[in-house]
C-alpha cells in the first residue's frame, strides 16, 4: 500500500469520473492531427450541429484528400454541448483534456462561446467560432477566430441595403429577445440611426411563442414601409411569417441569416416569398461557395446553409494556418491564422484583423420561390 | 437518573467519534481537491457537482424532512448565481459581501413563497413554484439593464482567497461539509421533528403544538438559501452565469437529483446530484444517436422511482439495516411525573353554549358542560350524537358557529390547534395519528416539545422524559423502533405517551378503545386509572359503556347534537332518556 | 376596434388549444389525484404519428388522423401500464417524477428515431380562412375552436347520460367506493388514461399545421394547459375550458398592450393571483388535498 499515493488516487478518481476520455489518450499517440469540435448533437439546437458536422466533415476530407496537415492525416474529435451553456462549457473542457488536439471548432450561439471563453483561454489554443455577438472578439481572449462576419455587419449591411437599395425609411424591427436577437436589434437600430433613420416600431419576442398577432398588429398600426428581423428559431419564423401575410402586411422584408435557412423556407413556404436576407453565405457569391454546395449537396442531400459553411471554413483555416506555421504550437499557428489575408472561403474573403474578426461584410440574397437568389455583396473595411 | 446519563453520554461519545471520523474524511476531500492537479474538465464537473450538491441539500429539507414541493429551486440557484455575478462585475463589490446580500435577497423570496404554503398544499404549490421559476426567469431575460438579459453576465470574480479552480473547489466543498453536517443534524433537532411532524401527518403535528404555518415558511426559506449559497459558490466556480443555466427545465433536474439520491438524507442529494451530473457525461459515447443517451436517462428515472422508492441511498440504507443488529439500551428510569399547571380554580374547562352547524346541519347545537379538575369525564352518545364534532371544535380543528370554549380560565374559542396545545390541551385521535417515519421516542419527543410545557429542554431531559412516558405505558424498552412496527394497541399507547409527555392540563381521549381486544382494552382501562391517579384531569369520548362506566366520575350525555343528560355515572345511565335514546337505540355498543 | 376583435379571435384559438390539453390533464387528475408532467408529449406523439402516416407513407388524411388517435390509445394504455400503474399505491410525488421521466423519456426516443428537424403536416382544410371586415380568421383555428365545443358536449353527454361515463366519475370521485359498487377501478383508470392520451393527440394533430411538428411543440402548451386548469378549478372540466380560453384571450391581449416578452409571465401571474384570492378556481370546489 506505500505505492498508493495520492498522485495515483487521483488518476484513479479521474479514471472514474473521465473514463472514456482518460483510455481515448492513453490509446491515441498522435499519428494524426486533431482538431476537437464542439456541436449540439441534443437538444433545440439538435438539428444545426448536423449541419456543423458535415461541413466539417467535407473540410476533413478535402484536407486529408490533399495530404493532411504537416503530412499527417487529420481527425475531428466531436463532444455534444446539449445546446446548453454548461453543456458547452463540459464539452469543451472534456475535448480539453486531450493533450493531443491541437485547436477546436465550437458554437455558433453567442452565449456559449461566452461561456466557454474562459475555458478557451486557460488551455489557449486556437479556437474558431461561428457566435455573431461583436463583444466576443473584444473580450481580451487571443484565442478566438471568428469565421463568420459579425452582428454589427449584418446591421449595417440591412441598413444599407434597405435605406439605400430599397429607399424605405419607415422600419419596423422584430427580434427575438435572447442575446443573438438583441444584440442584433441593437446593430441594426445604430446602423439605422447612422443613415438617419429612426425605426418606428421595435418588438421584441420571447423563443417558442406560439403566437404571433399582437407583434403583427403593433408593426401594423406604426405604418411600416419595411420589416427587419432577428429570429433565432426557425419555427417561430414560420409562424411569425405565415401570419403577418395572414394579417395583410406585404412591406418588403430584410431578415438576418435565419430568414434564408433551409428548414425556415421548408416551414414557412410561400410566406417567405420575395423577402431578403442578409447570409454570411450565398451559394452564388463565389466560385468557392458554389464549390462547396455542390459537395455538401451531393452528401446532405439539402442546400447548404451558414451552419455548415463556417465550420467547412473554420477547418480549411486552421488547416492553412497550421501548414503556414509549420508546427501545431499554438502561438506559432495564432500569429499564422491572424496574417492570413484574402483567403477565399465558402463564406466570402478572409482578412483577420487584430481581434480575430475574419469576415467583413456580407451577402444580401433574395427567396425567389422558395429558391435563394444573389442580390449583392456589401463589403465593409476590416 | 444515573444510568440515564450514561446512556446518554455513551450516545454522545459515539456521536463525537463520528463527527471526528467526518471532519476527518473532510479534511482528506479539501487536501486533495486544493493539492491535486486536476484538468479542467474533472474540475468542472466537480465544480458543478459540488455547488449543485448545496442547492440539491435545501430540497432534502424542504422535501425530504417537510414534504412540501418546490419547482423554483433553480430560480433560487440563479438568484444568488447573479447576485455574485452582478455585484462583483456591474457594482465592483467584495464577492463576501454579494454572497451576503445574495442570501439575504434569496430569503425573502423564499420565505414569500413559503407563506403561499401556508393555503396551498400539493399540486396547487407546486403550480405557484412554477410560476415564480418562469418570471423570474422572464425578468432576468427582459430586465436587461440590470441582469444582461440572455447575454448574461461574464468574467465573475472569484474572492482573493480562493482565487484559484482548485483552491476555490476546496472552498466549496468545505461548504457543501458544513451544510451537509447541518443538514444531516437537522431532523434530530426540534425544528427538524417539528418538520417531520408536519409531513407525516399535518393534523396530528398542529394538535401536538407544532406552528405548522411557521414549520413550512422556515423550511422553504431553508431551501431557497441553499439554493441561493449553492447558486453563489456556482457563480464564482464558472465566471459566467446566464437564463438558461436557471430554466425550469433545471429545477426539475434539481428534483429528480434528490429524489434519485433519496430525499431522507443529505448523502442522497450528493449521490444524486454526482449521478445526474456524471451519467449523461458516461452516456456520452452514445451520442452517435441524438436523444438515445437522454432517452436512457428519462427511462432510468423512472425505473429508480419504480424500484427504489427511498432512493439509492434509502435502497443501501434498506440492505445494510438487515445486517446491522440494532441498537439496544436499557436503563433505569425514573417515574414519569405529571406537573400541573399553577392555577387551582376548580373548573379546567368549561364548555358555554357551544354550537356547530354545517349549513342546514347542526350537528352541535347549544352544548354546555364543565370538567371538574382531577376528574375523568366521559362525554357519550350513539353515533352521530356530535360528540366527534364537539371533540373537534375543543382541539381547534373546526371553528364553532357559537359559544365558548375555556381552558382553565382562558378563552381559546379562536385558538389555533397550535395555541390550544400551548395553552395545556392534549389530545389522542380516533384513528391514529402518529408521525409514522418516526420512532416512538421521537414521537414522543414532539409531545415533550410542546410549547408552554414546563420541563426542562435541555436534550437529555427531553429524551429522559420522553422514555418516561413511554415507559410509563409499558412500552419502555421498545422506545427505539419505528412506530409502524408496533401493533395497533400499542400505537394507541405511544400517542397516550406523546400527549402525557407534554404535561396537558386537561387530556383529551377521542374513543381510546376504538379497534382493540379485549386484553389490549383492559390493559387500557388500568392505564387510564393510573393516569387519572396521577391527578390529571382527562375528557374522553367514547362509546364503549364498559371502559366509560369504569373508569368516568362524571358523565355528558349528547344526542342528535343536544345535551340530554349529565352527572355521575349511576344517576346518568339510569336516567330514563339515556336509556331510550342511547342505550335503547345503540344496545350493542358495548358487547 | 379591428384589433381588439383579431386579438380575441386569436386569444380564443390558442385559448382553445389549452384547454383541449388541460381536459386531458383533468380527467387524469381527477381519476389518479396526480399531475401528469408528460402530458404534452401526447399532443407532440400523435403529430409525429401524423407526420409518419399521412406525409412519409402519404396515406390518405381521414386515415391517417383514424390510425393517429389509435395509436394514442394504444399509447395512452402503454403509458398507463409503465408509469402510473406501478406506482399507484404511494404518494402523489413519486408519480410526478415518473411522469417526468417519461416526458424526457419519449421526447428524446422521438429524436432518436425522428431526427431533430421539426416536420410541416398540412391542415385539415384546403383553404386557408377568410376576412370579416379587417379582420382575418384563420381556418385552422376556427376548426379548433370549432372542435373544441363539439367535444366538451361530448363529454358532457358522456360522462353525465352513459353508465360507462357514471362509472368514470364514479371511480373518479371515490375509488373505494367504487370497487366496492362492482367497478372495475383499474380498467376505469386505464379508459381514462387512453381518452386523455387521444384528446391531447387531437389537440397535437390540430395545432401541428400552425406551430409546425417538433418534440419540443407540446412543452409550453402543456405547462400553460396546467395553469389554465388550476385557473379554472381543479378537477372540473368546464373549469378547464375556461381557464384556457381566459388564459389564451388573457396573454394576448396582454402581449398587445403590455409587452411581448412577458407574454408567459401574464400567464403565471394571473395563475399565482387566482392561487392567492381564489383557490378553488373560478368553478371547482377546492379539491381537499392531504399533505
Amino acid at each position: 500500500m506505500t505505492n498508493f499515493t495520492r498522485r495515483s488516487f487521483t488518476s484513479a478518481l479521474a479514471l472514474g469520473v473521465a473514463a472514456p476520455a482518460f483510455l481515448r489518450n492513453a490509446s491515441a499517440q498522435s499519428a494524426t492531427i486533431k482538431i476537437g469540435q464542439v456541436v449540439p448533437i441534443t437538444g433545440p439546437a439538435a438539428e444545426a450541429g448536423k449541419y456543423a458536422m458535415a461541413g466539417a466533415k467535407i473540410a476533413l476530407d478535402e484536407i486529408n484528400k490533399k495530404g493532411g496537415i504537416l503530412g499527417k492525416q487529420v481527425e475531428i474529435i466531436t463532444e455534444d454541448d446539449q445546446t446548453t451553456n454548461p453543456g458547452a462549457v463540459l464539452a469543451f473542457s472534456k475535448l480539453a483534456t486531450n493533450p493531443d488536439i491541437v485547436a477546436f471548432v465550437t458554437s455558433i450561439r453567442s452565449t456559449q462561446v461566452h461561456a466557454m471563453a474562459p475555458d478557451i483561454a486557460k488551455i489557449a489554443k486556437p479556437t474558431m467560432f461561428g457566435g455573431t455577438d461583436p463583444t466576443l472578439t473584444k473580450l481580451g481572449n487571443p484565442w478566438l477566430f471568428r469565421c463568420r462576419p459579425n452582428d454589427t455587419f449584418s446591421g449595417k449591411v440591412i441598413a444599407e441595403f434597405g435605406v439605400k437599395e430599397l429607399g424605405l425609411k419607415k422600419w419596423g424591427i422584430v427580434h427575438s429577445t435572447d442575446a443573438f436577437g438583441t444584440n442584433g436589434m441593437k446593430a441594426l437600430e445604430a446602423s439605422l440611426l447612422a443613415l438617419g433613420v429612426t425605426p418606428v416600431a421595435i418588438q421584441g419576442y420571447a423563443n417558442q411563442s406560439q403566437d404571433f398577432t399582437p407583434v403583427v398588429l403593433a408593426l401594423k398600426q406604426a405604418g411600416i414601409d419595411i420589416i427587419s428581423s432577428y429570429f433565432t428559431f426557425e419555427n417561430d419564423l414560420g409562424i411569425f411569417a405565415r401570419q403577418l401575410r395572414q394579417l395583410g402586411v406585404n412591406a418588403p422584408w430584410v431578415g438576418s441569416p435565419s430568414i434564408v435557412n433551409t428548414t425556415a423556407i421548408k416551414l414557412a413556404g410561400a410566406a417567405l416569398n420575395n423577402t431578403y436576407g442578409v447570409a454570411d453565405y450565398a451559394e452564388e457569391s463565389s466560385p468557392e461557395a458554389k464549390a462547396f454546395a455542390d459537395t455538401y449537396r451531393a452528401m446532405m442531400k439539402v442546400a447548404p446553409d451558414n451552419q455548415s459553411s463556417w465550420t467547412y471554413d473554420g477547418m480549411n483555416l486552421l488547416a492553412v494556418a497550421i501548414n503556414k506555421a509549420g508546427k501545431t504550437d499554438p502561438e506559432a499557428v495564432r500569429a499564422a491564422m491572424l496574417s492570413i489575408k484574402g483567403y477565399k472561403g465558402a463564406e466570402g474573403e478572409y482578412n483577420f484583423d487584430a481581434n480575430g474578426d475574419g469576415l467583413h461584410g456580407y451577402n444580401v440574397v433574395k427567396n425567389v420561390g422558395g429558391k435563394i437568389e444573389f442580390a449583392k455583396h456589401i463589403e465593409f473595411p476590416a | 437518573m444515573s444510568s440515564m446519563i450514561e446512556i446518554y453520554r455513551a450516545s454522545a461519545q459515539r456521536k463525537q467519534r463520528g463527527l471526528l471520523a467526518y471532519i476527518a474524511l473532510i479534511a482528506v476531500l479539501v487536501y486533495v481537491a486544493a493539492t491535486t492537479t486536476f484538468d479542467g474538465y474533472v474540475t468542472n464537473i466537480l465544480m458543478q457537482a459540488v455547488t449543485y450538491s448545496v442547492a440539491v441539500m435545501g430540497l432534502t429539507v424542504v422535501l425530504g424532512l417537510c414534504g412540501q414541493i418546490n419547482l423554483a429551486q433553480a430560480a433560487f440557484f440563479g438568484l444568488g448565481a447573479y447576485a455574485v455575478g452582478l455585484g462583483t462585475v456591474d457594482y465592483g463589490l467584495s464577492y463576501w459581501i454579494c454572497m451576503g446580500l445574495g442570501l439575504i435577497v434569496v430569503l425573502g423570496f423564499g420565505a414569500f413563497l413559503g407563506t403561499s404554503t401556508i393555503r396551498l398544499g400539493g399540486h396547487y404549490l407546486a403550480m405557484v413554484t412554477i410560476s415564480f421559476q418562469q418570471i423570474l426567469t422572464l425578468v432576468m431575460i427582459n430586465w436587461i439593464p440590470v441582469t444582461h438579459g440572455p447575454d448574461g453576465v461574464s468574467r465573475i470574480l472569484k474572492p482573493t482567497l480562493f482565487n484559484t479552480p482548485q483552491s476555490y473547489l476546496a472552498f466549496c466543498v468545505v461548504v457543501l461539509a458544513v451544510v451537509g453536517y447541518l443538514v444531516w443534524q437537522l431532523p434530530s433537532t426540534k425544528l427538524g421533528r417539528a418538520m417531520r411532524a408536519v409531513r407525516d401527518n399535518e393534523l396530528a403535528a398542529g394538535v401536538t403544538g407544532i406552528d405548522i404555518q411557521r414549520t413550512k415558511v422556515t423550511a422553504f426559506a431553508i431551501c431557497a438559501l441553499l439554493g441561493g449559497l449553492g447558486g453563489g459558490l456556482f457563480a464564482g466556480g464558472f465566471s459566467y452565469v446566464s437564463p438558461d443555466q436557471f430554466s425550469f427545465a433545471e429545477s426539475i433536474v434539481f428534483l429528480t437529483m434528490v429524489l434519485l439520491g433519496g430525499v431522507a438524507s443529505p448523502i442522497g442529494a450528493v449521490i444524486g446530484t454526482g449521478l445526474l451530473i456524471l451519467i449523461p457525461e458516461w452516456l456520452r459515447f452514445l451520442k452517435s444517436i441524438p436523444g438515445l443517451y437522454l432517452a436512457i436517462y428519462g427511462l432510468a428515472v423512472i425505473l429508480i422511482v419504480l424500484f427504489m422508492p427511498d432512493g439509492i441511498w434509502g435502497f443501501v440504507v434498506q440492505r445494510f439495516k438487515s445486517l446491522r443488529g440494532a441498537l439496544r439500551l436499557s436503563a433505569e428510569l425514573p417515574e414519569l411525573t405529571l406537573v400541573q399547571t399553577q392555577s387551582h380554580a376548580d373548573d379546567v374547562l368549561v364548555v358555554d353554549n357551544l354550537a356547530k352547524h354545517f349549513g342546514g346541519l347542526k350537528a352541535v347545537d347549544d352544548i354546555s358542560f364543565i370538567v371538574k379538575r382531577g376528574s375523568v369525564h366521559a362525554l357519550i352518545g350513539p353515533n352521530g350524537s356530535g360528540k366527534t364534532t364537539t371533540l373537534n371544535v375543543l382541539s381547534g380543528l373546526y371553528t364553532p358557529t357559537a359559544g365558548a370554549v375555556k381552558l382553565d380560565g382562558q378563552d381559546i374559542t379562536h385558538f389555533a390547534p397550535h395555541e390550544r396545545t400551548a395553552s395545556g390541551l392534549g389530545r389522542t385521535f380516533q384513528n391514529i395519528r402518529l408521525f409514522r417515519s418516526m420512532t416512538a421516542l421521537e414521537n414522543v419527543i414532539i409531545g415533550v416539545e410542546r410549547p408552554g410545557n414546563p420541563v426542562d429542554h435541555a436534550p437529555i431531559a427531553l429524551e429522559g422524559r420522553a422514555r418516561a412516558a413511554l415507559n410509563f405505558v409499558g412500552l419502555g424498552d421498545r422506545a427505539d423502533e419505528l412506530v409502524t412496527s408496533f401493533s395497533y394497541g400499542h400505537q394507541r399507547l405511544i400517542e397516550i405517551a406523546r400527549a402525557l409527555a407534554g404535561n396537558p392540563t386537561l387530556l383529551l381521549l377521542d374513543e381510546p378503545a376504538a379497534g382493540l381486544n379485549s386484553t389490549e382494552k383492559m390493559e387500557l382501562r388500568d392505564l387510564l386509572k393510573r393516569i387519572a391517579a396521577k391527578g390529571l384531569t382527562i375528557l374522553i369520548i367514547d362509546h364503549d359503556m364498559t371502559l366509560v362506566s369504569e373508569v368516568a366520575e362524571h358523565i355528558t350525555v349528547l344526542n342528535f347534537g343536544r345535551r340530554i343528560a349529565d352527572g355521575d355515572p349511576v344517576s346518568v345511565l339510569n336516567h330514563p332518556d339515556v336509556v331510550t335514546a342511547y342505550l335503547g337505540s345503540d344496545a350493542n355498543a358495548a358487547h | 376596434m379591428d384589433m381588439v376583435f383579431q386579438l380575441l379571435f386569436q386569444g380564443i384559438g390558442i385559448g382553445s388549444v389549452y384547454a383541449l390539453v388541460a381536459l386531458g390533464f383533468v380527467l387524469i387528475f381527477r381519476a389518479t389525484n396526480v399531475v401528469n408532467f408528460a402530458q404534452g408529449e401526447f399532443s407532440m406523439v400523435a403529430a409525429f404519428l401524423m407526420v409518419i402516416f399521412s406525409v412519409d407513407l402519404e396515406w390518405p388524411y381521414w386515415i391517417s388522423f383514424l390510425l393517429s388517435l389509435g395509436g394514442m390509445a394504444i399509447y395512452g394504455a402503454l403509458f398507463n401500464l409503465g408509469v402510473y400503474f406501478p406506482l399507484r399505491h404511494r404518494t402523489y410525488l413519486p408519480v410526478i417524477i415518473s411522469t417526468i421521466g417519461a416526458s424526457i423519456l419519449v421526447s428524446n426516443s422521438t429524436l432518436a428515431l425522428y431526427g431533430p428537424q421539426p416536420q410541416v403536416l398540412q391542415p385539415l382544410l384546403d383553404f386557408p380562412g377568410f376576412n370579416i371586415g379587417t379582420v382575418y380568421l384563420d381556418a385552422q383555428y376556427l376548426l379548433i375552436i370549432g372542435l373544441t365545443v363539439v367535444l366538451v358536449a361530448f363529454q358532457y353527454w358522456f360522462f353525465e347520460h352513459t353508465l360507462l361515463g357514471k362509472k368514470l366519475q364514479a371511480t373518479s370521485q371515490d375509488k373505494e367506493m367504487a370497487s366496492l359498487l362492482g367497478i372495475p377501478v383499474a380498467t376505469m383508470i386505464m379508459l381514462t388514461f387512453v381518452y386523455s392520451a387521444m384528446i391531447g393527440g387531437l389537440a397535437g394533430i390540430l395545432v401541428a399545421p400552425i406551430l409546425f411538428v417538433s418534440i419540443h411543440m407540446g412543452g409550453t402548451i402543456a405547462l400553460k394547459a396546467f395553469a389554465a386548469t388550476i385557473i379554472g378549478g381543479f378537477g372540473d372540466v368546464a373549469g378547464a375550458i375556461i381557464g384556457g380560453l381566459a388564459l389564451g384571450v388573457i396573454e394576448t391581449f396582454g402581449a398587445a398592450y403590455v409587452s411581448v416578452p412577458y407574454k408567459d409571465g401574464f400567464a403565471f401571474l394571473v395563475l399565482v393571483a387566482f392561487l392567492v384570492f381564489r383557490p378553488q378556481g373560478i368553478f371547482g370546489e377546492r379539491v381537499a388535498e392531504k399533505a
